[in-house]
């Protein structure tokens, strides 16, 4: 009797559960859900089934979580890259994907990069994508000499921390908040302007930075903070509608800043909204609505493959692997896959140390999809473009670089 | 100064939070007074009622987002709530089902019970995320939210106004309180509830059916805790970790406001809310001083009144 109950009431949930999905089948549109699983075995190698050894190329980013749209965005340009180079196959081993996934959490940071370090084939890592984590797991590659290059940690620190194998192929923090400053100060003519900080490692970096170029131009600047997942933004939104600011900009990732700008929306603030790369997705508009998520602007040291011809190729084959269209970082972290690739190329040989790849990236220079991949002393990137996107009936459209944008007006 | 000038807006906006976390507390303080467990999983429940809500604003709504041809704004946020009230009230009801009543049966210790729930409500969470992925979903636009009336104050920008959805969330929030209250008062239904959580045994040899009694208590929070779910989700956002700081606060304020006891929930809800809208007016840079200004408030409350402000009165009318 009892296990006829039981049956019973496993069938119940069974058919809930079948239910919900059923629902869910028809709505749910996000790239999510992709995990493949992550030792790389299946991506793209097993088709050169031709006896050279195997290396890999490990990922570090949030592919699963609330922002893991950004690393996930990384991880397809990481395998498009090594799918290619397979596909050429004029290495002396195949290259293989090992995903580590740290949901863009600091705590998670240090584990995640030990998940990697300790599985002699990686090479060399794309990532980690956030700053919280990089923080956490710098002085870990650093010690295992194995080369990190990540296409999307921006918080300025990192590249002063001493962690001798970090790189990333963007600029960092200060420059795109001295960008974003000079762009609401002189392009948008804001005498005062509202900065809000999400409160972590790349949050703070980047409002440090706006509001220290704001006073340098001579710009009113008030401040808030707002936790990641904050309950209740309405009071903060007030307080930004009644300052009267001309603009506000947002310091944090799409999924706290989506649902500030609803709030914004319905506080009535009628300022231009910014926020910067950590939150140019497009779940930003699905968090906040097509009509809240309207006309905010982003600036962002990425460069978007969106429909410029010089592209067309990257963007039909990542497309293609990927089964959506190319996001922010997609082409950083492609550019960054192609860096270690190029790297391993110099080095010429079936067996190369993760000490000599390490060193070779310090002196690469390597033409990049985005931008020439060059490093300086620290591992900044030697390019300092910072572009300006802004939502147009529900699409992040690029505005221009900001030098043009600040200049021409 | 910035309290004073917008005195009305924060004391709105911290009622507005506030009764969505009473809702919620009242599905924590119920299942605690018939079976005096914490249900770690109710953070879930609430969760799955907003799910069950914004699925159902997206099949009315279709692809582009707008409301369907002969629907008013309300039709379509009324079968929006019952929808989520009825799915999170499935949830709440399987889960006693599965994850309770074996327990009981079997006289497990309280300890027991606790980890389950734990189990429980991570073991949902995560199942939501698979199943619907781990970005925020979109919650469809009922209504593109008017000014209803203008509040007192002023600011650089104007005036501040009431929105209809403001409105909206008040409104539902309170007429669901008035008729548990009402249910839990004057109904068979609600004696049998009472009775249950002064004394389970002696309610039984009353001719009480307890199994069915905790069934329905469940179902009750679950339909609150669905409701508040779908309100929740219309100014914030949706996804499958949604449940836990609001399940966190609304535990909070069932304790606040005497656990076990029903208006105490409702109390609590309402008194975190404005506190916590309170302190960001009163302190600058107050939104990272919210939760401890609340938490205080709890510890000064529990200090003076170990029980709870209405104290902790399972089974008594109020």
């Amino acid at each position: 009797m009892r296990t006829i109950n039981r049956v019973r009431a496993g069938a119940v949930i069974a058919a809930g559960v079948f239910a919900l999905s059923a629902c869910a089948g028809s709505s749910t549109k996000s790239g999510g859900g992709s995990s493949s699983s992550s030792t790389g075995s299946g991506s793209s190698t097993s088709a050169a089934n031709n006896g050279k050894p195997t290396l890999e190329i490990g990922v570090q980013g949030p592919l699963s979580g609330a922002n893991q749209a950004l690393g996930l965005n990384i991880d397809w340009g990481v395998k498009l890259a090594v799918q290619q180079e397979n596909a050429k196959g004029d290495l002396p081993f195949n290259l293989a994907v090992k995903e580590a996934d740290d949901q863009g959490l600091q705590n998670n940071g240090a584990d995640e990069a030990n998940l990697l370090i300790q599985d002699p084939k990686v090479m060399g890592v794309v990532g980690p994508a956030f700053s919280g984590p990089t923080a956490a797991a710098g002085a870990l590659y650093s010690t295992a000499n194995l080369v990190a290059i990540s296409p999307s940690a921006t918080a300025p620190k990192l590249t002063a921390s001493g962690f001798k194998t970090f790189y990333r192929v963007v600029a960092n923090d200060n420059i795109q908040g001295k960008a974003a400053a000079d762009y609401m100060a002189k392009s948008l003519k804001a005498g005062n302007v509202f900065v809000v900080d999400d409160k972590s490692q790349y949050g703070q970096g980047l409002s440090t930075a706006i509001i220290a170029q704001l006073k340098v131009d001579g710009v009113t600047v008030e401040t808030d903070s707002a936790q990641a997942g904050t309950q209740d933004y309405s009071q903060l939104a007030s307080k930004v509608a009644s300052s009267g600011a001309k603009a506000m900009y947002y310091a944090g990732y799409y999924a706290d800043g989506g649902v500030f700008a609803k709030a914004l929306k319905s506080a009535g603030y009628t300022g231009t909204m910014m926020s910067g790369d950590g939150s140019k997705d497009p779940n930003f508009i699905t968090t906040a609505g097509k009509d809240a998520a309207e006309g905010w602007q982003f600036t962002c040291a990425c460069l978007d493959a969106g429909t410029n011809p010089k592209y067309a190729a990257f963007v039909s084959a990542y497309k293609q692997l990927a089964n959506a269209e190319p996001g922010t970082y997609s082409i950083e972290g492609y550019d960054a896959a192609n860096t270690i690739i190029s790297v391993l190329k110099g080095l010429n040989t079936a067996s190369p140390t993760r000490a000599a790849v390490a060193g070779a990236v310090g002196t690469v220079d390597y033409q990049g999809l985005s931008k020439e991949v060059k490093f300086t002393s620290t591992g900044d990137i030697s390019t300092t473009a910072v572009y300006v996107y802004q939502i147009k009936s529900g699409v992040i459209t690029l505005l221009g670089d900001v030098n043009t944008l600040v200049g021409g007006s | 100064m910035y309290f004073t000038q917008h005195f009305w807006e924060l004391l709105f906006q911290g009622i507005r939070l506030g009764s969505l976390y009473a809702l919620i507390a009242i599905g924590y303080t119920m299942v605690y007074g018939v079976l005096q467990l914490i249900n770690f999983a109710h953070s879930e429940v609430f969760m799955s009622g907003a799910l069950g809500g914004v699925f159902m604003l997206t099949a009315l709504a279709g692809t582009n987002g707008n409301i369907p041809s002969g629907f008013s704004a309300f039709e379509y946020t009324a079968l929006a709530l019952i929808a989520g009230a009825v799915v999170s009230a499935a949830v709440a009801f399987s889960l006693e089902r599965v994850a309770y009543r074996p327990l009981r049966k079997r006289h497990a210790p309280k300890l027991v019970y606790l980890i389950t729930a734990i189990g429980a409500s991570i073991f949902l969470y995560n199942l939501a995320g698979k199943l619907f992925g781990r970005n925020n979903l979109q919650v469809p636009e009922s209504f593109h939210s008017g000014p209803v009336f203008v509040l007192p104050g002023t600011g650089p920008s104007g005036p501040r106004t009431v929105k209809t959805l403001d409105v909206l969330i008040i409104v539902t929030a309170f007429v669901m309180m008035v008729v548990l209250d009402l249910v839990i008062n004057r109904t068979k239904l609600g004696s049998g509830i009472r009775a249950v959580a002064q004394d389970a045994e002696t309610a039984q040899l009353m001719g009480v059916d307890v199994g069915k009694v905790i069934s329905r208590t469940f179902i009750i929070g679950g339909l609150l805790a669905g409701v508040g779910g779908v309100l929740y989700a219309m100014f914030h956002a949706v996804s499958y970790t949604m449940g836990f700081i609001p399940g966190i606060k609304a535990f909070t304020a069932a304790v606040l406001g005497g656990i076990g006891n029903v208006r105490g929930a409702m109390l609590g809800g309402l008194l975190l809310g404005i506190v916590e809208s309170f302190s960001q007016g009163i302190i600058p840079n107050g939104l990272e001083w919210v939760d401890v200004v609340s938490f205080v408030v709890l510890v000064v409350v529990l200090l003076i009144r170990p029980t709870g402000i209405l104290g902790e009165r399972t089974g008594r009318a109020a």
